[in-house]
């Protein structure tokens, strides 16, 4: 990874601990007033929705950056040097056109219709459009990464012509 | 049905899928594609963001990271090592002892785990040493940890049961878990039965058999664990818990143990946190696309023409079951078992229900007919990680997991064709 592309995991990472441990308090809370307290807490299971949809797309984005999303890597795997740069690359633009098309012009569109439609969520009183907003987001960071990963890629085919340790990152 | 339209996204998938693009994305590409083909292209790509983001917009989904997660905490929290002594000390004496050891060691920490690939990383890695030592061929215990392992997927909690439940629009999760745990005992007493055949053909030794006190002891020092068993279920099943505040409480209680047994600390919990988060979303962003393609195929009335086209062929449910079986099985070779269960469970369940075949048993026959699929490349989630962990290579345990194979697909035969297996626990539970 590059320092910029490092920055932006780090900080994604963090981000993605900080959801998952308030999911997990969240249910829990959930169970402790409904046995223990016999008041049932009335917003505890819009927020786990909710945060299920950030943890799933930030974590896409995440997921993304470092490779991790599973694939068939029979051919990945049977190139080397340049047919192996040109390939990770098409995969890399594959990847970028998606996200760019679906998650931000796709996603802009979904949250500005939301927005203007003015839905709110029904306990939390949170703009559905707000919720929405993780789309486009994370769109941009999988564009992001997926640049930076086409970057390493070169680096790593001018650095030794032929030695592709570092390009050929397992998926 | 335009043909066109089936024929872009066929193809388009399997290209994208064979040059290396992941497959969530594999996936959602083809369906961007075609729908194209008869959506405007700003509604178009509005309707698959919409449909990726309200698909995960469900709080039972949200049991499948805090699994995940109860999952990590007792791999690493010493939990799986105590259930893996236990089994030994069941079994060990027996010929072909630790295959029967990893087989009981698999099936027990999958019905605390729900996930296989969980099950495969954490019995295999302290499996597969012990079996090397005692002279065992280290392809052989990778290929019978990786078949054990699916029985994570079978034997409830399970997360694929989940998505299951999500995708046939309500078949219940309780009756669906009390379903998997007869077939995840057959699926495992198969599997002993062959690998125990093959362990005494290779001369494999037999450990000397285990006194009562030492089992005793070894079963006191599992049972906090494998109480954790009767919390999760004994409250789903009673009714107390819904799968999702199961999920989280079992959290709760790995953490308690494992702090306890002093193998993590409190400065473990953000990397578990985050390995969690990872292996979540990209479970997640397959739902999310694959629900996006189950939309399309419906758009495109695939369903309903494939219905009418089994249902012309015969009517015999016996000869049904057996053709979406073997489609399954091809499907359960390329695909991971996540889009799978949502792209044909809204083709296939129909057609069984018409049938006559109740769709809990139905959803039983699904996951453990795909759960052969993940033992085999090329898409084998469990596969490469049962490689991956006993650090071997696939060519080399294809070999020793063919017999495996076989064994799935006995116990799969007759978990279709005896429902009354997947059916009895739930009837006596009064679930259904």
């Amino acid at each position: 990874m590059t320092r910029t592309t490092r920055v932006v995991d780090s900080v994604l990472g963090w981000v993605l601990v900080a959801l998952m441990g308030i999911a997990v308090v969240n249910v829990l809370w959930q169970v402790f007033t409904r046995f223990v307290l016999a008041d049932p807490s009335s917003f505890t299971d819009e927020l786990a929705r909710y945060l299920l949809i950030w943890i799933g797309l930030l974590g896409a984005s995440y997921a993304a950056g470092r490779q991790m999303h599973l694939a068939i890597d029979l051919l990945p795997a049977r190139l080397t040097g340049r047919p192996r740069f040109y390939l990770g690359v098409l995969i890399e633009a594959c990847i970028f056109l998606f996200a760019l098309s679906v998650l931000v012009i796709g996603g802009i569109h979904l949250v500005a219709l939301t927005l203007t439609l003015g839905q709110t969520s029904a306990a939390l009183h949170v703009p559905l459009g707000y919720v929405y907003f993780v789309l486009p987001l994370s769109g941009l960071l999988m564009m992001f990464f997926s640049v930076g990963a086409v970057m390493q890629q070169r680096a790593a085919l001018h650095e030794g012509d032929g030695n592709t340790e570092e390009a050929g990152e397992t998926r | 049905m335009e043909w066109v339209d089936v024929i872009v996204l066929g193809c388009s998938f399997i290209i994208l899928l064979a040059i290396g693009v992941p497959v969530a994305f594999s996936i959602g590409i083809s369906t961007v594609l075609t729908m194209l083909l008869s959506i405007k292209t700003g509604p178009a790509l509005t309707t698959m963001a919409q449909r990726i983001a309200t698909g995960l917009d469900s709080f039972t989904l949200l049991a499948i990271p805090f699994f995940i997660l109860a999952g990590q905490l007792m791999s690493r929290g010493g939990i799986a090592r105590r259930l893996i002594e236990f089994a030994k000390a069941l079994l060990a004496g027996l010929p072909g002892g630790l295959a029967h050891v990893n087989i009981l060691a698999a099936m027990l920490f999958a019905a605390i785990s729900g996930s296989s690939v969980a099950t495969a990383s954490a019995v295999g890695s302290i499996m597969g040493p012990r079996m090397e030592e005692d002279g065992y061929e280290r392809s052989f215990g990778a290929a019978v940890n990786i078949t054990a392992a699916t029985t994570g997927l079978i034997i409830p909690p399970s997360n694929i049961l989940i998505v299951f439940s999500l995708a046939s629009g309500g078949v219940s999760i309780t009756a669906l878990f009390l379903a998997g745990y007869l077939p995840g005992v057959l699926v495992g007493l198969s599997l002993m039965l062959v690998a125990g055949v093959l362990a005494v053909r290779r001369k494999y030794p037999v450990a000397r058999r285990t006194g009562w006190r030492q089992i005793g002891k070894r079963f006191l020092a599992a049972l906090p664990s494998l109480l954790m068993l009767v919390v999760v279920m004994g409250g789903i099943v009673s009714g107390v818990f819904t799968a999702t505040e199961a999920a989280a409480v079992a959290v709760l209680y790995a953490l308690i143990l494992a702090l306890a047994y002093r193998e993590i600390t409190f400065r473990d919990l953000p990397q578990i946190l985050l390995s969690t988060s990872a292996t979540t979303a990209i479970v997640l962003l397959l739902v999310g696309t694959s629900i996006g393609m189950s939309w399309i195929l419906a758009y495109e009335s695939i369903p309903q023409n494939v219905s009418l086209a089994l249902i012309g062929l015969t009517e015999n449910k016996i000869l049904v079951l057996l053709i979406i079986n073997v489609i399954l099985l091809a499907v359960g070779v390329f695909m991971d078992i996540t889009p799978a269960v949502l792209i044909f469970t809204p083709i296939f369940l129909p057609i069984a229900v018409q049938l006559g075949v109740d769709p809990t048993h139905f959803g039983i026959i699904m996951v453990l007919n795909l759960c052969i699929g993940l033992c085999t490349p090329p898409v084998g989630t469990v596969l490469f990680v049962g490689v991956g962990v006993a650090q071997t290579t696939i060519t080399r345990v294809i070999r020793p997991l063919l017999p495996l194979y076989i064994a799935m697909i006995v116990a799969l035969m007759i978990v279709t064709y005896l429902p009354g297996l997947s059916l009895w626990l739930p009837k006596l539970f009064g679930a259904q």
